[in-house]
C-alpha cells in the first residue's frame, strides 16, 4: 500500500476539480486530484459547450446572468484556445411568444449582456441556414468552449505547478478520525491501494457527491437531471443558435470545432440511474424536430452521435423536497452543516462557472489550512492562452506543413503548438485524417496530458472525433499508444475495442443513413480484416 | 444500346457473374460505381468459417451442405451445392488465367494472420498467404520475423506478435520483430510516413529497388527462415517480385492484409477486370444506375448517371450493388431501402432492432443480414409485389446471411454471382 501526504485533495476530475487543483497550486499549496475515470469524462464533457452570454437565465434568475457574463469575460481571456467568440443569436418563431422577446432585452439590460436586437435580414446574413420564417432576433456574446481542453489545460497547469493527477483511481473510503476527515484511501487503475492524507478534502465530484458524503457517513441528496444532445456531422452553423422562449427541450443548436449540436432535453432521473448515459429513440425524435425548426437543413445532415449528461442538482438544507434543491452554485462546509471538520462540497453550478466555483472551494480550503493569498485565476491565462504568436506567425514558421494541420493543432492547444509540432515529417503526418491530429499531437497528449487509454486520448486530442468515427485512425491510435509507451502490445489491442465499443455507443442511438453506412464498414474492418472479437472477450453488461 | 446481360455493380459479385456471362459469348457491360469491397477484403477467399455457434468451421463444403438443407434463405441453398462447388472452380481458374494462383487446403479450411496476430479461417488465399511451402515453414519450427515498413503507419507488428504468441501454434516459436527501410527514399517530396500501403506497393513493384529491399529484409530479419511483410509486394506483377525477393533473401515471405487498400484484395479486382475484358466485357467505370421501370414484372431500361435521358436497356440485369457501404441498401430514420428499383428488402421495421448493444457482440448486428429479398431464381419483388423475372440479384445486396459472423461474403458473392449468370445463359439459350 502506498501513502502520499498533502495538503488539499480534490476528489472528482472534472472542470470544477480541475479547476481548485489549479488554484490551490497558485496559492502555494500542495495538491492530489483523484478522479474514478478520466478528466472532463463525467458531466463536464457531456454538455453542449456552451460559452453562455447569461441570457438564457436573464428573464429568469438574474444572479446566474451576473455570474455567466463576468465568466465570460474572463474565460475569454484566461482560456482563449479553449474558447471561440463566435456570438450568439436568440430567435423567435411565429409559434413562440413574442412578448419574450422583450423580457429578454429587459433581462440582458439588468444582468449588463450587450444584447443588441437586429432586424431578420441581418440575423438571416449572419446566419444563412436560419429558419427564414423568423419574428425577430437578438445578438448577444454567446461563444462555445471546449470542456475537454477547459479541463485539461486546467491539469497541465495545476501539474506544472506541482499538483500530483490521478486519473483512473477511485476513492474507496474517506479516512475519518473523529469528526475529522483526514484523507482518501483509493484503488488505483492496477487495483493496488492508495492512502492520501491532506488537511482539507474538497469533493467535487459533482452527482457523484452523494456517493462521497455517504463514505463520510453524512447525508447529501442530489438530485439528478439528466439532459441529451444530439452531434450533426459538419458544422452547419456559425454562432449559436437559440430560440427565444423560457427554456424548453430542443431549444439551442451550438457550433463547436467542425460539428454541431443540438439541446437539450431534461429529464429527472432516480440516483441509481445516473450511469445510465443513453439516449432513446424519443429524445433524438424531439431533438431533430425542434432542432429542424430553428435550422431546417438539420433534418438532411448526418445526425454522427446523441450522447447525455446529468446535471447535479443538490439539496442544500438535506431537504428533499423541490423548493430547496438549488441551481445555484453550493459550497458546504461539513464542519458548519454536519459538525464533520476537514470535508468540503461544491457542487451545483454550471461549466461556465467552473473557475468561480473553484475559487470560492479554494477560499475555504485556504482559510482551512491558515493560507491567506488571494485567488489570482481570473487574471493568469491557462497554458496554451498566453498572449504568444499569432496563429498567421505559427503557420508562416511552419510553412512547408499544410496550413491546415498547423491551424488545427493550434486551435486546439494554442501556444502549445510549440511544443507539439516540429519540422520533422514523421511528427507532422496525419493520423486522425477527420480532425488533422498528428503523430506529435498525440505523442505530446500520452506523455503530457494523463492519457491512459484511447478514450482519454481523444479526449485530449480529437482523435476518431470527426465523420469516420475511428474508422481508420482507431488502429493507428492504438499502435502509437505502444509504441509510446502509453499501453502494451498486448494491452493496446484490448483498449482498442474499449474504444471502439465506446464510440458505438453514441453512434447506436443515429444508426441510419451514412452513419449506418459508416458503422458497416468500420465492422468490416475491425472484425472482418482484423478479427478483433476473437482475442478480446468482451465483458459484458448490460447496464454501463 | 441492347446488351444480353447488364449488371449493376463491379465488386466480387458482380465481375464474377460478369466473367461467365462475357465467356459464354453473351453481350455483357458492368456498370461500376466506384471501388468495390474487395479493396479492403484480406484477399483470401471465405467460404464457410463458423458454423451457427460460432465456432470454426473445418469443412467448409459440409458447411455449405447443412444451410442448404436448413436454410431455404439462404443465398447458397439458392444457388444449390453442385453450383457453389462449380463456381469455387470457376473462380480459381478465372484468377489462374490472369497470373494469380489462389490455393486451398483441399476441402479443409486453412487460417489466414490478420494484423492483429488473430488467425481467420478461409478456403481461397494467395499463395504468400497459404501454399505448400507456407504449411512446410509452419510446421518447420524455424525462426520467424514480422517486419514493418519503417514509419508506415497503417500496420504495427507488436500487436501481431503479441497475439500471434497466444495462440497455440506460434506459442513456443521464435518470433522477432524487424523493420525495413529505403532512407534514399525518404528525400520523396511526399511525407512517407503518410504512404499508404499502394505507395509502398509502387516501392516495390520497382524493379531496381528490389536488390536493396532485399539487403534491408535480410539485415532486418536476420536468421530468420520466414519473413511476414504487411501486404504491398505490389499488384500486377506480385508473383514475380515475390519469386525475387525470396530468391536474394533466402527467406519466405508472408503478407499480412493491412488498413485498406488492400493490396492483396487489389490483385483479386485487378485479374478479375482483366480477366473480364479479355473475354470482350465493357466495363464502364464511374457509372451508376439510377431508376427503371419496374412496375409490369419486368424492368424494361435503366436509366444511369451518365447517359442523360438515353435510357439502357439488355435482356437481363444483374443486381450486384453491394449493401449499405456501397450503397446496394440505404436507409433514413424510418426504414431499409433498396434505392434505384424499391426491391422488397427482408429487415425489421424497427430502427432499435437494427442493431446489437455491442459493436463486438458475438451475434454480430441484424442489419448485416439485411438485404434485396429474393425468390430461389434469386429473382427480387417490386413495390407491388409481383416477382422481377429478368433481373436477378447477386452478392452483397442479398437477404439471408451474415458474411462476417457466418465468414461467407466471399463465398456468397462468387456463387451467386456465378448461379445468376448460370441462370441468364440458361434462359438465353431457350
Amino acid at each position: 500500500m502506498r501513502r502520499i501526504e498533502t495538503d488539499i485533495i480534490v476528489i472528482g476530475g472534472g472542470a470544477t476539480g480541475a479547476g481548485i487543483a489549479r488554484d490551490v497550486s497558485m496559492r502555494g499549496l500542495r495538491c492530489v486530484l483523484i478522479e474514478k475515470n478520466d478528466l472532463a469524462s463525467g458531466t463536464t464533457g457531456r454538455n453542449h459547450g456552451l460559452l453562455h452570454s447569461g441570457a438564457r437565465y436573464a428573464v429568469k434568475d438574474l444572479e446566474s446572468a451576473r455570474e455567466c457574463i463576468r465568466e465570460n469575460r474572463i474565460l475569454k481571456k484566461i482560456a482563449r484556445h479553449c474558447v471561440e467568440d463566435t456570438g450568439g443569436l436568440f430567435v423567435t418563431l411565429p409559434e413562440d411568444d413574442p412578448m419574450y422577446h422583450r423580457n429578454l432585452i429587459e433581462g440582458c439590460r439588468f444582468a449588463g449582456i450587450n444584447a443588441r436586437e437586429i432586424t431578420v435580414r441581418r440575423a438571416l446574413q449572419i446566419e444563412p441556414n436560419l429558419n427564414p420564417a423568423i419574428l425577430s432576433a437578438l445578438h448577444v456574446p454567446d461563444g462555445t468552449i471546449d470542456p475537454f481542453r477547459l479541463t485539461s489545460a486546467n491539469a497541465l497547469d495545476a501539474s506544472e505547478r506541482g499538483a500530483i493527477i490521478m486519473t483512473h483511481t477511485r476513492v474507496n473510503a474517506i479516512i475519518r478520525n473523529g469528526t475529522r476527515v483526514e484523507g482518501v484511501s483509493c484503488i488505483d487503475r492496477k487495483n493496488e491501494q492508495l492512502d492520501i492524507y491532506g488537511s482539507v478534502v474538497i469533493n467535487a465530484s459533482g452527482v457523484w457527491g452523494q456517493e462521497i458524503c455517504s463514505m463520510a457517513g453524512i447525508e447529501l441528496a442530489m438530485f439528478p437531471s439528466k439532459g441529451s444532445m444530439l452531434i450533426i456531422d459538419y458544422r452547419i452553423n456559425g454562432v449559436v443558435v437559440n430560440r427565444c422562449r423560457p427554456p424548453a427541450d430542443g431549444d439551442i443548436i451550438v457550433p463547436g470545432d467542425t460539428v454541431s449540436l443540438i439541446g437539450t432535453t431534461s429529464m429527472e432521473v432516480p440516483y441509481e440511474k445516473i450511469h445510465d448515459n443513453n439516449v432513446t429513440d424519443e429524445e433524438i425524435e424531439v431533438l431533430l424536430s425542434d432542432g429542424e425548426k430553428l435550422i431546417p437543413n438539420v433534418s438532411r445532415t448526418r445526425a454522427l452521435r446523441a450522447y447525455s449528461g446529468v446535471r447535479p442538482l443538490i439539496a442544500v438544507s438535506g431537504e428533499n423536497t423541490g423548493r430547496n434543491i438549488s441551481r445555484g452554485i453550493a459550497l458546504i462546509d461539513h464542519n458548519t452543516r454536519d459538525g464533520l471538520e476537514g470535508l468540503i462540497t461544491i457542487a451545483g453550478g454550471k461549466l461556465m462557472t467552473y473557475r468561480l466555483m473553484a475559487e470560492k472551494a479554494t477560499d475555504l480550503a485556504c482559510r482551512k489550512a491558515g493560507v491567506s493569498r488571494k485567488c489570482t485565476t481570473h487574471k493568469v491565462p491557462l497554458p496554451g492562452s498566453e498572449k504568444g504568436i499569432s496563429r498567421r506567425r505559427r503557420i508562416k514558421e511552419f510553412s512547408g506543413i499544410p496550413d491546415s494541420v498547423v491551424g488545427s493543432t493550434f486551435y486546439r492547444h494554442g501556444q502549445r503548438l510549440q511544443s507539439i509540432m516540429t519540422r520533422e515529417k514523421r511528427n507532422y503526418r496525419l493520423i486522425c485524417e477527420c480532425e488533422m491530429v498528428t503523430e506529435g499531437e498525440i505523442e505530446y497528449a500520452i506523455k503530457n496530458l494523463n492519457v491512459k487509454d484511447l478514450v482519454d486520448l481523444r479526449r485530449r486530442t480529437r482523435i476518431g472525433m470527426g465523420p469516420c468515427q475511428g474508422e481508420l485512425c482507431a488502429y493507428r491510435g492504438s499502435g502509437l499508444l505502444q509504441e509510446y509507451g502509453g499501453a502494451s502490445p498486448e494491452e493496446s489491442v484490448e483498449l482498442l475495442q474499449d474504444f471502439l465499443e465506446e464510440r458505438w455507443k453514441g453512434v447506436r442511438p443515429v444508426l441510419w443513413g451514412d452513419g449506418l453506412r459508416e458503422s458497416e464498414f468500420t465492422y468490416w474492418i475491425y472484425q472482418g480484416l482484423f478479427g478483433i472479437s476473437r482475442p478480446v472477450k468482451i465483458k459484458k453488461k448490460r447496464t454501463d | 444500346m441492347k446488351y444480353d446481360a447488364l449488371i449493376i455493380g463491379g465488386g466480387l459479385a458482380g465481375l464474377t457473374c460478369g466473367i461467365r456471362c462475357a465467356a459464354a459469348g453473351l453481350r455483357t457491360a458492368i456498370l461500376s460505381g466506384g471501388m468495390n469491397s474487395l479493396h479492403f477484403s484480406s484477399g483470401s477467399v471465405d467460404l464457410a468459417g463458423y458454423d451457427d455457434e460460432g465456432e470454426l468451421v473445418k469443412k467448409p463444403f459440409e458447411q455449405v451442405k447443412k444451410i442448404c438443407r436448413a436454410r431455404k434463405d439462404h443465398p447458397y441453398a439458392k444457388a444449390g451445392l453442385p453450383a457453389v462447388k462449380k463456381a469455387m472452380e470457376f473462380f480459381i481458374e478465372t484468377t489462374s488465367n490472369a497470373g494469380l494462383t489462389m490455393n486451398h487446403n483441399g476441402d479443409m479450411n486453412h487460417f489466414h494472420i490478420t494484423g492483429l496476430g488473430t488467425l481467420k479461417p478461409a478456403y481461397l488465399s494467395q499463395e504468400s498467404v497459404f501454399g505448400p511451402r507456407g504449411l512446410e515453414i509452419v510446421n518447420s519450427g524455424g525462426k520467424i520475423a514480422v517486419m514493418n515498413f519503417s514509419g508506415f503507419r497503417d500496420y504495427y507488428p507488436e500487436q501481431t506478435v503479441a497475439y500471434l504468441k497466444k495462440n497455440r501454434i506460434f506459442a513456443d516459436r521464435d518470433i522477432v520483430l524487424g523493420e525495413i527501410s529505403l532512407p534514399w527514399y525518404m528525400n520523396t517530396q511526399k511525407n512517407m510516413h503518410e504512404f499508404r500501403s499502394t505507395d509502398l506497393a509502387r516501392i516495390f513493384e520497382t524493379e531496381k529497388y528490389l536488390p536493396r529491399i532485399a539487403e534491408e529484409i535480410r539485415k532486418g530479419a536476420g536468421d530468420a527462415t520466414a519473413v511476414s511483410l504487411p501486404a504491398f509486394l505490389g499488384i500486377k506483377n506480385y508473383r514475380a517480385i515475390r519469386k525475387r525477393l525470396e530468391e536474394l533473401t533466402g527467406k519466405f515471405i508472408y503478407e499480412i492484409p493491412t488498413l485498406p487498400p488492400s493490396i492483396l484484395g487489389l490483385r483479386i479486382d485487378q485479374a478479375l477486370k482483366d480477366s473480364f475484358i479479355g473475354y470482350g466485357g465493357e466495363f464502364i467505370a464511374g457509372e451508376r444506375a439510377e431508376s427503371g421501370p419496374v412496375d409490369s414484372g419486368l424492368l424494361e431500361h435503366i436509366n444511369t448517371r451518365n447517359s442523360g435521358i438515353e435510357p439502357v436497356s439488355a435482356k437481363y440485369y444483374v443486381l450486384a450493388t453491394g449493401s449499405f457501404f456501397s450503397g446496394g441498401l440505404t436507409s433514413n430514420s424510418q426504414r431499409i431501402m433498396e434505392p434505384v428499383f424499391n426491391f422488397k428488402v427482408d429487415a425489421d421495421s424497427k430502427r432499435s432492432k437494427w442493431y446489437s448493444w455491442f459493436f463486438f457482440d458475438a451475434k454480430s448486428h441484424p442489419f448485416l443480414s439485411y438485404g434485396v429479398r429474393t425468390d430461389k431464381n434469386f429473382n427480387p419483388v417490386n413495390e407491388k409485389g409481383n416477382t422481377v423475372k429478368n433481373v436477378f440479384c447477386a452478392g452483397a445486396v442479398l437477404s439471408g446471411y451474415d458474411p462476417v459472423r457466418e465468414g461467407c461474403g466471399g463465398g456468397v458473392a462468387i456463387s451467386s454471382g456465378f448461379a445468376c449468370a448460370g441462370k441468364i445463359i440458361g434462359e438465353l439459350k431457350k
